[in-house]
């Protein structure tokens, strides 16, 4: 080997070894098992960002029919996991407004709804309405269609008015 | 009366007769070797010996290898280890990024290397080299600077008084040997004593003062309280004692590399 392959060897050898020491410090396993299941989730993250800069990202279709599966069975913390692993970088506005959707179903109360729930859900639903503003659901099953009519929604909700103590408030249904 | 030889004797005999003159041409060999063959070709004595050129070209490899491939895994290691803790609860990996306040000593660092000739500028870099070796040896330096940030981020304590007292006396030290005349071996003392130092104090010394994971904060006062009242009041953070072995090793490594590096690359 001379010297002229010893440098190449060396330049390709540290620039190898100095990614890697970035990259533990970046990630930073807890032990040493959990180094093999970081770098899988890196090798994900950056094929996903490839494609988003390619523009061939897609959502994971099968993620996102186990999502609208939970969904419709109303085990909404299950949806969202599904539904956010299958738009990992949360691009698509249906998958989106499912996730919005969720946090309206799962907050909704006929006597009061879960504040907490209602401001994540109006913040998810303008992130729907900034990724597309025309957007319109095509699911039979939503009575709101719209980001804005669930954004309508959402601010009903936080508000506290004379209506809230309208004893037959009991008798509204879910959308 | 006769004089009787031994078979031993006779053999020793022929061979000072043998080797009292050398007859016979010298011959080069491909091999490289520096082991002497004799060999015998129609009573001819052969002696070969390995060339010149294959052995200064096996030697420059050899130093080639070692500065381009040996010593920036050193230093990488080095930098590898040098942020490295593992947690006194669990035993778990801590990384730890190194401060700004590194970065600004290890650059200090450096320059004190260039002033104290221990790297030579012009011996590493040069319009005469070809871009391969410049980038190469861009390469070896910057780990030198990576590991030198590591070791001082190894060395200072993490937060707290302590954080800034160890940092102002590196300052001080690093900054009055910018001004001060010295040689490359004064400055290797130098860093040896004050790298040696700094660990003593984080390692062994504020080591001690801090108290030991505790299931509660009552069971610690008990237990430990001049301890828990150091940790308190100097903001000691709590790690397994394996990070002062792994930090050891770090400094360890940090200054082979240092007495590895040349200073200047051979042409």
């Amino acid at each position: 080997m001379n010297e002229k392959h010893i440098q190449i060897l060396s330049v390709f050898l540290t620039a190898f070894y100095a990614f890697f020491i970035v990259w533990l410090y970046w990630v930073e396993p807890k032990s040493l098992e959990e180094v093999p299941t970081k770098a899988q989730t890196t090798i994900e993250n950056v094929t996903t960002k490839t494609q988003v800069a390619i523009g061939t990202y897609e959502v994971d279709r099968v993620k996102f029919d186990e999502g609208l599966q939970a969904f419709r069975q109303d085990n909404f913390i299950a949806a969202r996991d599904n539904f956010e692993k299958a738009d990992t970088e949360k691009r698509d506005a249906k998958t989106q407004f499912y996730i919005a959707y969720s946090f309206y179903r799962q907050g909704f109360g006929k006597l009061s709804n879960d504040d907490a729930l209602f401001k994540k859900g109006l913040e998810q639903t303008n992130r729907v309405a900034a990724l597309d503003r025309n957007f319109k659901s095509d699911d039979a099953n939503l009575q709101l269609k719209t980001p804005v009519e669930l954004k309508n929604e959402f601010e009903e909700g936080l508000q506290i008015t004379a209506g809230d103590f309208n004893p037959f408030k009991v008798l509204r249904e879910r959308k | 009366m006769s004089k009787v030889q031994s078979p031993k004797s006779k053999v020793e005999e022929a061979v000072s007769e043998d080797l009292s003159f050398v007859d016979g041409e010298l011959l080069e060999t491909s091999t490289g070797e520096e082991v002497i063959t004799e060999t015998r070709t129609k009573g001819e004595k052969q002696i070969s010996f390995p060339k010149p050129e294959d052995r200064s070209s096996k030697s420059k490899n050899q130093k080639s290898f070692l500065q381009y491939i040996v010593i920036p895994l050193i230093f990488l290691t080095a930098a590898l280890l040098g942020g490295l803790r593992l947690s006194a609860e669990d035993m778990e990996f801590l990384f730890l990024k190194p401060p700004l306040v590194c970065l600004i000593f290890a650059v200090i660092l450096l320059v004190l290397f260039f002033r104290a000739n221990l790297i030579k500028l012009n011996g590493w870099f040069s319009e005469g080299f070809s871009t391969l070796k410049n980038v190469a040896n861009a390469c070896v330096l910057l780990t030198l600077f990576f590991a030198s940030t590591q070791i001082f981020n190894s060395l200072l304590p993490e937060k707290g008084l302590p954080f800034w007292t160890i940092a102002f006396c590196f300052f001080w030290t690093l900054w009055n040997n910018l001004f001060a005349e010295f040689d490359t071996k004064r400055l290797v003392q130098s860093l040896g004593g004050m790298f040696g130092l700094a660990f003593v104090v984080k390692y062994l010394i504020l080591a001690n003062l801090t108290a030991p994971a505790s299931k509660s904060w009552l069971q610690g006062i008990l237990e430990n309280p001049a301890q828990e009242a150091f940790t308190f009041l100097l903001d000691l953070p709590r790690f397994a004692p394996a990070t002062g072995y792994i930090q050891f090793f770090a400094l360890v490594f940090y200054l082979i590399g240092l007495f590895l590096l040349k200073p200047e690359t051979e042409n």
